[in-house]
């Protein structure tokens, strides 16, 4: 199979630069302008006192958008061999990209590190920056265009767009839910209904984890009012479930249990699947920037997607990129092994085994929209076009 | 009218002009920046908000959870800065042993410490309170040492020589003189304690100014809404620090 990213021609690239130049320019004037306000309000209170060809076409109408195949191992991932000669004319200057990944630098990131360090991005035309930010953070900046993509929960983009944020989802990295409910297999918890008088451990009310609980909760006919909330606040919610503090806690899939049974502790995990839809994290670009930088977000949307594909073949070549790009995470290689295997079976649900990593299940998001209006989570309507656009995954509509 | 009714009215107009000045540059940069309301909503919007939040019940129990861990946090941390103040100011050996680690505490970020004190006294109000007092009691106690520390050396040797107790000259001569330099420190400890009421909220809670902030702008994107808990808690600190002001004029007069 082909590849075909499309490098952006030589003089847009240029616009783009020249563009971007402006709205930095721009950007600094306003922060500077709000930086003297601020000083001066103090001072006055003190005083007083790629595309690829698509593997499958069904779907497009309807509920499912079909994503990149598989890329073959001996396909290239510099510029690519594409049916369209004039873009095999490589850009005279690269277009800058700024992505944010999560809050701290993980192994859940390898396909982006070993995008970077294999140089797929930038054979791909583009010069990637990484930054580390948390997700309201991340969605305000892409928002802002401060940051031109980023990963954010399916669940916090719906509340944002109602609020007029302009951003759009434009590719699943999670198609299973990553939001999970972990108990030690010995607690006896098998289903949801067994949660009912549990104390639950959970970071905090708020959030993916916190929805994906309530809607888990819903599935048995129960309330958060029907178990005893415990709240971690600090993230320690393994450590107390692990030492019996608590009888189950919300978690990541590919974190607490893969640590609760690396601690020798067999876990039971609850998923949301199946039950109800919730959109997992996946990668978002704010509206100017998709304007503006469109071929080079879908060709980073097609190499990151490559570069899962290959994690998921190799996994060892992905927690080699992630080691080399955290060093810090050498010193559990064995965890971090465990921790990236679980990561990649958490990128494939069934709309994602179907039609290939990235792919976005409409029909999933129009439940989600339902379930979180439910829970006054959307205050104002909002429609899964809004969300989501599917035209930057590769084959995309 | 009196001259005391002029300088009052002109403080109260010059108060209303700064407000004033400050909502129309702030209207001002949002008009001229183009900014939609997730970055920097308008003035009216924040107000409008606001209002809609105190109308719909959003707000209220946010308020009297925050009020309550800054009014314990406050007392505890302002009582125990004037004992341990006065101790530091009249006993060199406490002093010595003591001070170190009063400068380093202080120069330990609460934010950084504020999840381990969650963990240890829990999430309840009992952290909240913890916390504000730490951020509370260091300036009531450094200004409650350096009050005891100006009483006139020669009013306590005149005291001494009238056979004045330890009780008299404390409470004829040292608090009235360290007075003034005591509430100054409660001034700042009062503001604080907002602070410090938010940072506990945001290491753990379930209720309270801070996770409404937190909710607004991380669950809900409502930043007027975030603005509008900016405002509470910025008006929850106005009030509180006029009213040591009041309690200052009323025990030491006007400074």
């Amino acid at each position: 199979m082909i590849p075909a990213i499309h490098p952006r021609p030589s003089h847009r690239s240029l616009e783009v630069l020249v563009s971007s130049s402006r709205s930095h320019s721009r950007s600094r004037s306003r922060f500077a302008a709000l930086g003297l306000t601020f000083a001066f309000l103090v001072s006055a209170c003190g005083s007083g006192s790629a595309t690829q060809a698509p593997a499958a076409s069904a779907g497009c109408g309807g509920a499912v958008v079909p994503a990149s195949p598989v890329a073959s191992p001996a396909c290239s991932f510099g510029y690519p061999a594409t049916t369209d000669n004039a873009s095999h004319e490589p850009s005279l200057a690269p277009t800058a990209l700024t992505v944010g990944l999560g809050y701290i630098p993980s192994v859940q990131f390898a396909p982006f590190y070993l995008a970077q360090q294999q140089g797929w991005y930038k054979d791909a035309g583009l010069t990637v920056t990484f930054q580390n930010k948390i997700d309201p953070d991340l969605i305000a900046l892409v928002g802002a265009g401060s940051i031109d993509v980023g990963i954010a929960d399916g669940t916090s983009v719906i509340p944002a767009v109602s609020q007029a944020i302009p951003i759009q989802y434009i590719a699943t990295l999670y198609g299973q839910f990553p939001n999970v409910v972990f108990a030690k297999a010995s607690s006896g918890i098998k289903t949801a209904a067994d949660l009912k008088g549990k104390k639950i451990g959970t970071p905090g009310r708020y959030g993916s984890g916190w929805i994906m609980l309530q809607a888990l909760l819903g599935s048995a006919g129960l309330t958060t009012n029907d178990v005893q909330i415990v709240e971690y606040p600090d993230y320690t919610q393994r450590i107390a479930v692990a030492q019996g503090v608590v009888d189950a806690a919300t978690g990541f899939s590919n974190n607490e249990p893969v640590q609760l049974e690396l601690g020798g502790d067999p876990a039971t995990v609850l998923h949301i699947d199946g039950i109800t839809a919730l959109p997992g994290p996946g990668l978002i670009a704010g509206k100017a920037a998709i304007e503006t930088k469109h071929d080079a977000i879908a060709a980073f949307v097609a190499v990151t997607l490559r570069a899962m594909d290959e994690v998921k073949a190799n996994p060892k070549a992905g927690l080699d990129a992630a080691i080399a790009a955290v060093p810090e995470l050498a010193s559990d290689r064995a965890g971090q092994a465990a921790v990236l295997t679980a990561t990649i079976d958490s990128w494939t649900g069934p709309v994602q085994k179907e039609f290939g990593l990235g792919a976005i299940d409409s029909n999933g998001w129009v439940d989600s929209i339902a379930y979180m209006t439910t829970l006054g989570l959307v205050p104002n309507p909002v429609t899964v076009d809004r969300l989501v656009r599917t035209d930057l995954l590769p084959g995309g509509d | 009218m009196t001259q005391d009714r002029l300088v009052t009215r002109s403080s109260v107009l010059t108060v209303i002009g700064a407000l004033v000045v400050f909502l129309l540059i702030w209207r001002a940069i949002v008009f001229i920046g183009g900014y939609p309301p997730f970055i920097l909503p308008t003035p009216e919007a924040v107000f409008g908000r606001f209002l809609k939040a105190i109308g719909d019940g959003t707000i209220w129990p946010h308020f009297i959870t925050t009020l309550q861990e800054v009014a314990f946090g406050f007392a505890v941390g302002a009582g125990a800065g004037v004992a341990i103040g006065y101790l530091l100011a009249r006993s060199a050996l406490v002093e010595r042993l003591a001070s170190p680690y009063l400068v380093a505490a202080q120069a330990v970020p609460i934010l950084a410490i504020a999840p381990l004190l969650a963990l240890w006294f829990g999430p309840g109000l009992l952290g909240k309170v913890v916390i504000c007092s730490l951020i509370v009691f260091f300036p009531v106690a450094i200004s409650t040492m350096v009050g005891i520390r100006s009483v006139d050396p020669r009013l306590l040797e005149l005291g001494r020589s009238l056979r004045a107790t330890r009780r008299q000259v404390l409470t004829t001569l040292e608090v009235p003189a360290a007075l003034p330099s005591i509430l100054g420190g409660m001034r700042v400890g009062v503001t604080l304690a907002v602070v410090g009421a938010v940072v506990g909220e945001w290491a753990g809670a379930d209720r309270g100014l801070g996770v409404l902030i937190n909710l607004a702008r991380g669950s809900l994107f409502d930043i007027p809404l975030m603005f509008a808990a900016l405002l509470t808690l910025a008006l929850m600190g106005i009030v509180l620090y006029l009213a040591v002001v009041l309690v200052e004029r009323r025990l030491v007069g006007v400074r």
